[in-house]
């Protein structure tokens, strides 16, 4: 699987630029503090990794990875492990670069609500792959394209409202008690959603003919 | 003789189109020349091959093992060029050798990139960048680079000028007498497989017309060149097919020396991939 990881990952080396970029962009408005916009990051970065499916369509690529050593499977597996990889090392540095903004406005670093808000986008974002990625693998990225954007921006849209506008301190505040068991709970949701999204995907992709 | 391929019985159905009973093996260490004309069924059964199409019946073994049940250990050492399908072209053969060498336990690095050299291509400029000829070279130098028992090209050498096609061809050869290595090879361009392939296997609206080694058809099979008045002497058994044209018939027979002993046809000609492939696609029983 680690060959196809490099292959999809290397798909995307140009759009690193971007997401430094985007960065650069995100600090200058945190450091003024403008809007938070954080969650575009993580949201970025799964947009780009969908964009690999372009290229991969164009070049009639899943056809010639049917032709490699288990390529129908670890095609499928890889380009979920590179997206999930790609969304946690962008999370980490959005994480550090939210503490170090919350730490140069205030003084302090609010733990607790930069990790609610960022495990929030994490799900967030998890979320459109896992809606996503069944829907490109069954009717190609040419068809699942409206959906995609009606998706993401649909949910960036609605996330960016909620980091915004509601308070999710509260999350902290009124269930404090069960603050450690949310996490978990979360956490647990996200796997299990990402694992069935992953093997519908799979059984989607070995069954297709090209 | 083992066989590095063995197809049987090999059935697909599609709504305009059919691949019936495909039949035929590759002894190993030879190279086969797979031909037809466009849409009768090449690309179909090297895709049910890799597996690439599913709904399939029959039996397909390759290097002795079926080829569903030993997939992986089959693709290990399967080389293969597809036409038209490849790696994304924003990467570079710099990108192909990092994911092949994780992808193949028998990757050679050092060949990938002796080879590069040789075709002048260079490794860190985007596949979108090269020519046709060169994204071509790039899919084969690929497909060899892992020293495969097997290789199977669906149309290897189509958009490549003469001089790199001669060029591959020779790779080709050079590998068989190094490696061990069995060649399936569909082409239209059928003057390359003269000089090359062991064997001919032609298919026609999904069905094979027959395989024998290219000695065997070129050496036996012929057309007759005669009137009308010939023509009409001629049994059935002894011809296969015929073209009527203004000069006369052209007769595809199968055994050239048993049709003169039988027959005053002064004119029979030496017969060429392409004059069989007209023949048998075009005339008339």
């Amino acid at each position: 699987m680690i060959g196809f990881i490099k292959k999809d990952l290397a798909m995307i080396k140009s759009n690193f630029k971007l997401l430094g970029i985007l960065i650069i962009v995100y600090a200058i408005m945190g450091f003024s503090g403008e809007m938070n916009i954080s969650f575009i990051l993580p949201f970025m970065s799964v947009m780009i990794m969908i964009s690999t499916f372009s290229y991969d369509n164009y070049n009639k690529w899943d056809a010639y990875s049917i032709s490699l050593p288990d390529g129908r499977k670890n095609s499928v597996k890889a380009k979920y492990v590179a997206t999930i990889l790609l969304i946690l090392i962008v999370a980490v540095i959005t994480l550090i670069l939210s503490f170090i903004i919350s730490y140069i406005n205030t003084k302090t670093i609010d733990y607790e609500q930069i990790l609610v808000s960022m495990l929030g986008t994490i799900f967030g974002t998890l979320l459109v792959l896992t809606f996503m990625y069944p829907i490109i693998y069954k009717f190609g990225i040419e068809k699942a394209r409206i959906a995609i954007f009606l998706i993401v921006f649909g949910v960036a849209i609605v996330g960016g409202f909620i980091l915004q506008y509601i308070d999710l301190s509260f999350i902290g505040n009124s269930l404090s008690f069960l603050e450690n068991y949310l996490v978990i709970i979360l956490i647990v949701v996200t796997v299990v959603m990402v694992y069935i999204s992953y093997k519908i995907s799979e059984k989607i992709f070995s069954k297709k003919e090209f | 003789m083992e066989n590095a391929l063995e197809i049987k019985n090999l059935c697909k159905k599609y709504d305009n189109f059919e691949l019936k009973n495909v039949t035929f093996n590759l002894p190993k260490g030879m190279i086969m020349g797979f031909i037809g004309e466009n849409g009768a069924g090449k690309t179909t059964t090297i895709k049910a091959i890799l597996d690439i199409i599913k709904s399939y019946s029959g039996e397909i073994k390759i290097l002795g093992l079926d080829n569903k049940a030993n997939d992986k250990k089959i693709k290990e050492d399967i080389g293969v060029v597809l036409d038209d399908m490849f790696f994304p072209e924003i990467l570079t053969p710099n990108d192909i050798n990092n994911t092949m060498k994780s992808i193949y336990k028998n990757w050679d690095t050092k060949m990938f990139y002796d080879y590069l050299k040789e075709f002048s291509l260079l490794p860190n400029k985007q596949i979108k960048t090269f020519s046709k000829g060169m994204q071509k070279k790039l899919e084969i130098i690929t497909s060899l680079s892992h020293h495969p028992k097997l290789l199977i090209l669906d149309e290897p050498t189509s958009g490549l000028d003469p001089v790199a096609r001669a060029e591959i061809i020779d790779i080709f050869q050079s590998i068989l007498e190094k490696d061990d290595c069995s060649i399936l090879l569909s082409s239209h361009i059928t003057t390359d497989l003269e000089h090359i392939a062991d064997y001919i296997t032609f298919i026609n609206n999904g069905e094979i017309v027959l395989s024998k080694t290219t000695d065997e058809l070129l050496d036996n099979y012929g057309i007759a060149k005669c009137k009308e008045t010939e023509f009409k002497k001629i049994a059935k058994e002894d011809y296969i097919k015929y073209k009527k044209n203004k000069y006369g018939y052209e007769i595809l027979v199968p055994d050239k020396k048993d049709f003169k002993t039988k027959y005053d046809i002064s004119i029979i000609d030496k017969i060429t991939l392409d004059d069989l492939m007209v023949l048998m696609i075009k005339g008339e029983e």
